[in-house]
C-alpha cells in the first residue's frame, strides 16, 4: 500500500478503532494501520472491572467483531508505541525506530490517570490506578491476597472498582476529599439516594478527607495516612482522581496543544492531514459552544467515527458533546448525570422531585424555555429524549410541564 | 437477500388498545400464550409502547433501529449490534446493565428488565413472517412493509422527524 493513502491511526480504543471502522465504510479497500501501545488488541475499556471481580474474562471484552466493529482488514499493531511524529515528512517514529507514512492520521491517544504528586508513595506495589486491561490483571492478581483495599476519590470509575473488590468480599474504604461523593457530575444533595445505596452495599465511605501518603513494606502497600491523622491498614490502594491527556509524543510536532489536542469542528488540527478525537482532544460543549475536556467512551466513539468519515472524504460536522454524560448503576441504583448538573450559586430554573426510591433534578435556563441539564436517580425512564432536547436546544414550552412530571415521551414531541 | 422490511406507525389509525403491547410481551415470553405468559415472572414485557398524547393522540411507539443508531455507537460493552437484516438487537449476555443506550436513545425505546439487570428492545420477531405487534393490530395502524427503492428516504424522514441535525 502506497504510505500516500494510507491510514494511520495512534490510539486503539474508542476512538481510534470507531474512527477505523467509519473510514472502511466508506472506503472497503483502504490499507487502515491502527498503532496501540497496549500489549492487548483493542478491547471495551469500561469492562475492565469485570475482570477485576470475576465476573468476565479478558476475551469476552474484545472490540474486533463485537457490536458495530465490523470492519475486514484492519490493521492492528499492538506494542507500538509511537514517540514522535513528522507531519512535513507525514510520518510517525514507534519506540523501536520503526516508521511509517501516513496518507492521513488520527491522534487517538486517550488519557492516563492522575496521581496526584501531593500523595507520597504512589509508586508502592499494589497500588492502582484502573485504567487498562494490564493494570486489572494486576490488581486481580493482588486481590488475591487484600483483605481491605482503600480506594482514594469518589467518582464513577473509584466506584466501579470499589464494587469489583466488594463482589471479591474484600472491605473497601472509599476516602473523598469532596463533601460527597460523585461530585463531579451532581451537588451533594443529588447524590443523596445513590449514597444510601453505596452504604446499603457495603461501601465504607470517608468524606471531607484526603490521602497524605502511601505506606509501604516488602510486601507492599501497607497503610494510607491521611491529612486528619487516621492511618488505614490496607493490602491495596486504588487512585481515581481523574485523568490527563496523551500529548507528549506530540512535542515538536508543530500540532497544537492546548489543555488537549486541539481540532477543528471537523474534528481537524492545525497541520495538514492530521486529525484528532477522544479523550485527548479539546471539544466544545454544544450549548455553550465552550471548549472542554472529556472522559466518556460514548463521546469518543461519536468524535472518532466522526474524525473517520472527514479523513475518508466525507465532511462531518462534530456537534460537540456535554462534558457530563453518564449512565450507570451503583450498588442498586441506576442514576443519569447530563448537561449542566452542577447548580449551587448559578441562575437556573431548578426542579427537583424527590420520594423514597427516585430523584430528579430538571434544570432550565433562566428564561425557562430551554432544558440544560438532568439528574436522573432511581428512575431514568427516557432519558435519552432529555438527551436530545438539551442537545438541540429544543425550545420546550409545550412540554415543560411532562418534563417536570417525568412523564414526557417521544409522542409529545410529535407534530400531531 | 430478501428486502428490509420496517414497521411503520399509522398514528391516525391507532385507537389505543394496546392489542400490539400484550402480542408483543406473549410473543417474548417463554410460552408464548397469553395465559402462560401472564403467569411467567419475571412478567414478559411489551417492547411497543402506546402513549397517548393531548387533545386525543394515542402513539404506538417502537424501535425505530435507526440508520446510524444511537444506541449501538454507544454501546460501552459491544452489545448491540446490526444483523443483516438490518435489525438492531442488543446480545443480552453481554449487556451489563449500564443503562448508556437508554441515555442516548432519542425516541425512549429501550425498556431496562430491573429483574434480569438486561435491556430489552425490538428484535422485529426475527422467528415469524410478520412481527406480532403488526399481526395484532385490528386497526391497521401498524404496517409491516417491504421497503421499496424509495427506502434510505423513508427511514431518513421517519427517524429525522426527531433527530434533526444529528451531526452525521
Ligand atoms: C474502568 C473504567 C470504566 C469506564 N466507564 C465508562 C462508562 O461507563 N462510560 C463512559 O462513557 N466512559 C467510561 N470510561 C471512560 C472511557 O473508557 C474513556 O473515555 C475512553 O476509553 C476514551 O477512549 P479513547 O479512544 O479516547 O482513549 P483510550 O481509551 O484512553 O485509549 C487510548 C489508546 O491509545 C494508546 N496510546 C496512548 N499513547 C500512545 C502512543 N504514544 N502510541 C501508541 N498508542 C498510544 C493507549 O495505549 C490506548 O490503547 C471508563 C474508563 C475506565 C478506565
Amino acid at each position: 500500500m502506497d504510505s500516500a493513502e494510507a491510514y494511520v491511526i495512534v490510539g486503539g480504543s474508542a476512538a481510534g478503532m470507531a474512527a477505523a471502522q467509519a473510514i472502511r465504510e466508506r472506503d472497503p479497500a483502504a490499507g487502515i494501520t491502527v498503532l496501540s501501545e497496549e500489549a492487548d488488541a483493542p478491547y471495551f475499556r469500561p469492562l475492565i472491572p469485570y475482570l477485576v471481580s470475576g465476573r468476565k474474562q479478558a476475551r469476552e471484552m474484545t472490540l474486533a467483531g463485537s457490536g458495530p466493529y465490523t470492519g475486514r482488514d484492519i490493521q492492528v499493531w499492538t506494542e507500538a508505541r509511537v514517540t514522535a511524529v513528522d507531519c512535513k515528512g507525514q510520518r510517525v517514529t514507534l519506540a523501536d525506530g520503526r516508521q511509517l507514512g501516513y496518507g492521513k492520521v488520527l491522534f487517538a491517544t486517550g488519557s492516563r490517570p492522575f496521581l496526584p504528586p501531593e500523595i507520597k508513595g504512589t509508586d508502592t506495589e499494589g497500588v492502582f490506578a484502573l485504567r487498562t486491561l494490564a493494570d486489572a490483571r494486576r490488581m486481580a492478581k493482588r486481590a488475591e491476597t487484600t483483605r481491605r483495599a482503600v480506594m482514594l476519590g469518589g467518582g464513577l470509575l473509584n466506584l466501579k472498582a470499589a464494587f469489583a473488590l466488594l463482589e471479591r468480599g474484600i472491605r473497601v474504604t472509599l476516602v473523598v476529599f469532596s463533601p460527597e461523593v460523585l461530585s463531579q457530575l451532581m451537588n451533594p444533595s443529588d447524590a443523596l439516594l445513590i449514597r444510601h445505596a453505596l452504604d446499603r452495599a457495603g461501601l465504607e465511605i470517608r468524606t471531607g478527607t484526603a490521602a497524605r501518603q502511601i505506606v509501604g513494606d516488602e510486601s507492599g502497600v501497607c497503610a494510607v495516612g491521611l491529612d486528619n491523622g487516621d492511618e488505614i491498614a490496607c493490602q491495596m490502594v486504588c487512585i481515581g482522581k481523574g485523568v490527563r491527556p496523551n500529548v507528549d509524543f506530540l512535542a515538536g510536532s508543530g500540532i497544537r496543544i492546548g489543555e488537549g489536542i486541539v481540532a477543528d469542528r471537523f474534528t481537524a488540527c492545525n497541520q495538514p492531514n492530521t486529525f484528532a478525537a477522544g479523550d485527548v482532544a479539546v471539544t466544545h460543549e454544544p450549548v455553550s459552544g465552550r471548549p472542554i475536556m472529556t472522559a466518556l467512551w460514548t463521546n469518543a466513539v461519536e468524535m472518532g467515527r466522526c474524525a473517520g468519515f472527514n479523513m475518508a472524504g466525507l465532511p462531518t460536522a462534530y456537534t460537540g458533546t456535554f462534558g457530563i454524560l453518564n449512565a450507570t448503576q451503583v450498588a442498586d441504583m441506576p442514576f443519569v448525570a447530563m448537561g449542566t448538573v452542577h447548580t449551587e450559586g448559578v441562575d437556573l430554573e431548578i426542579h427537583r422531585h424527590a420520594s423514597a426510591e427516585a430523584y430528579r433534578k430538571l434544570v432550565f435556563d433562566t428564561d425557562g424555555k430551554h432544558l440544560v441539564g438532568a439528574v436522573l436517580v432511581g428512575d431514568i425512564t427516557n432519558a435519552g429524549i432529555y438527551r436530545y432536547l438539551i442537545r438541540e436546544k429544543r425550545d420546550i414550552t409545550t412540554v415543560k410541564r411532562q418534563i417536570v412530571n417525568h412523564q414526557l415521551h417521544y409522542g409529545h414531541l410529535l407534530p400531531i | 437477500m430478501t428486502q428490509p422490511k420496517e414497521i411503520f406507525v399509522l398514528t391516525d389509525r391507532c385507537v389505543g388498545c394496546r392489542t400490539c403491547t400484550i402480542a408483543c410481551a406473549v410473543a417474548h415470553s417463554t410460552s408464548k400464550t397469553l395465559f402462560g405468559a401472564v403467569a411467567e415472572t419475571p412478567r414478559p414485557k411489551s417492547r411497543i409502547y402506546v402513549e397517548w398524547a393531548a387533545p386525543a393522540h394515542k402513539v404506538p411507539m417502537v424501535c425505530r433501529h435507526c440508520e446510524d443508531a444511537p444506541c449501538m455507537h454507544a454501546c460501552i460493552s459491544g452489545a448491540i449490534r446490526r444483523t443483516d437484516d438490518g435489525v438492531v438487537i442488543t446480545d443480552t449476555d453481554k449487556c451489563i446493565g449500564c443503562w448508556t443506550c437508554v441515555m442516548v436513545c432519542p425516541y425512549g425505546m429501550i425498556g431496562r428488565d430491573l429483574e434480569r439487570h438486561k435491556a430489552y428492545r425490538c428484535d422485529r420477531c426475527p422467528d415469524r413472517d410478520i412481527p406480532a405487534c403488526v399481526a395484532a393490530c385490528p386497526t391497521g395502524a401498524l404496517v409491516y412493509q417491504t421497503v421499496p427503492a424509495y427506502a434510505a428516504d423513508v427511514r431518513r424522514h421517519a427517524s429525522g422527524e426527531m433527530v434533526k441535525g444529528k451531526g452525521s
